[in-house]
């Protein structure tokens, strides 16, 4: 198979993710139109239903280095969340303890990691979890 | 290993780019990734491009010939159909692409389009209202971003 190399699929991703993805809950955009290097994202996830994190909306940070997609990219979040996988002062979500992450596969995408974060923050032990104020940053 | 499983017509391409290529362009495949190509196109003569080196980047897809290649400028430039991602708007990269069509005349259309910009059909929005509004005064800040950017 043709190996695509990083900016090429980094704007299939962006063309993918200016038309909309799934079913909106998930969304991410380049953090600068003008980066070429396409380095620093936007990411945003609309919390679960049936869950503490329903109607919350949490931003984040993503930075695909030049080591994407072979390797995953660093998911910061903004939004203070109170997740196993997410450090509680600054945010880093901790690449070992999101199976997306620890086994990162070439074909996964931003859009990946965004719902994958997303079905972590709705498991039977994650919904649950106290929450910090609604719109409170790290 | 790479380069068995490469199709025939990317490799007598990629010969031909590199024993008799076009004026004013490269384009060198990847040693890692043959159907990854660094380009240079020199700005064509009498274009507010003039002088300069352009950096691209060529992809060919799995797909390709059926499909047509990947392309898009590294270096900034203003252009009417050329946005700040490098992304180009040019037919034959979209819905006139034909697999009678090669990298080479790839290329040379979008040599070509340095020199012919089209402005109703604008990808940089902001860019092709200017050239509309004042080409003279848009082919200024094309002159002066070549100088600043396309060394």
């Amino acid at each position: 198979m043709a190996k695509v190399p990083r900016s090429f699929r980094l704007l299939e991703e962006l063309e993918k993710g200016e038309k909309g993805i799934g079913d909106g809950t998930c969304s991410y955009g380049l953090a600068d139109g003008d980066d070429i290097l396409m380095e620093k994202w936007n990411g945003t996830i609309i919390g679960p239903g049936h869950s503490v994190h329903e109607n919350r909306i949490y931003s984040l940070n993503i930075v695909c280095d030049a080591s994407y997609p072979d390797q995953p990219p660093s998911i910061t979040f903004l939004t203070r969340i109170n997740l196993p996988c997410v450090h509680p002062t600054t945010g880093k979500v901790d690449p070992s303890k999101l199976p997306v992450l620890s086994a990162w596969k070439h074909n996964y995408t931003l859009e990946t990691v965004l719902v994958e974060l997303r079905r972590d923050m709705a498991t039977p032990t994650n919904r649950k979890l106290p929450q910090p104020v609604e719109g409170t940053n790290f | 290993m790479a380069a068995s499983a490469l199709p025939k017509r990317i490799i007598k391409e990629t010969q031909r780019l590199i024993a008799d290529s076009p004026p004013g362009i490269s384009a060198v495949p990847h040693d890692d990734n043959l159907r990854y190509f660094d380009v240079l196109i020199s700005g064509p003569e009498g274009s507010p491009f003039e002088g300069g080196l352009f950096k691209l980047e060529l992809f060919l897809p799995e797909e390709y010939p059926m499909s047509p290649p990947k392309v898009r400028f590294l270096t900034k430039l203003y252009h009417p159909n050329i946005d700040k991602l490098g992304r180009i708007c040019l037919d034959i990269l979209k819905d006139k692409w034909s697999p009678a069509l090669q990298i080479r005349t790839v290329l040379l259309s979008v040599q070509a389009l340095l020199s012919a910009p089209n402005p109703d059909d604008p990808l940089a929005n902001d860019v092709a209202a200017h050239w509309k509004e004042n080409e003279q005064d848009a082919m200024r800040v094309s002159k002066e971003w070549t100088a600043k950017y396309a060394k």
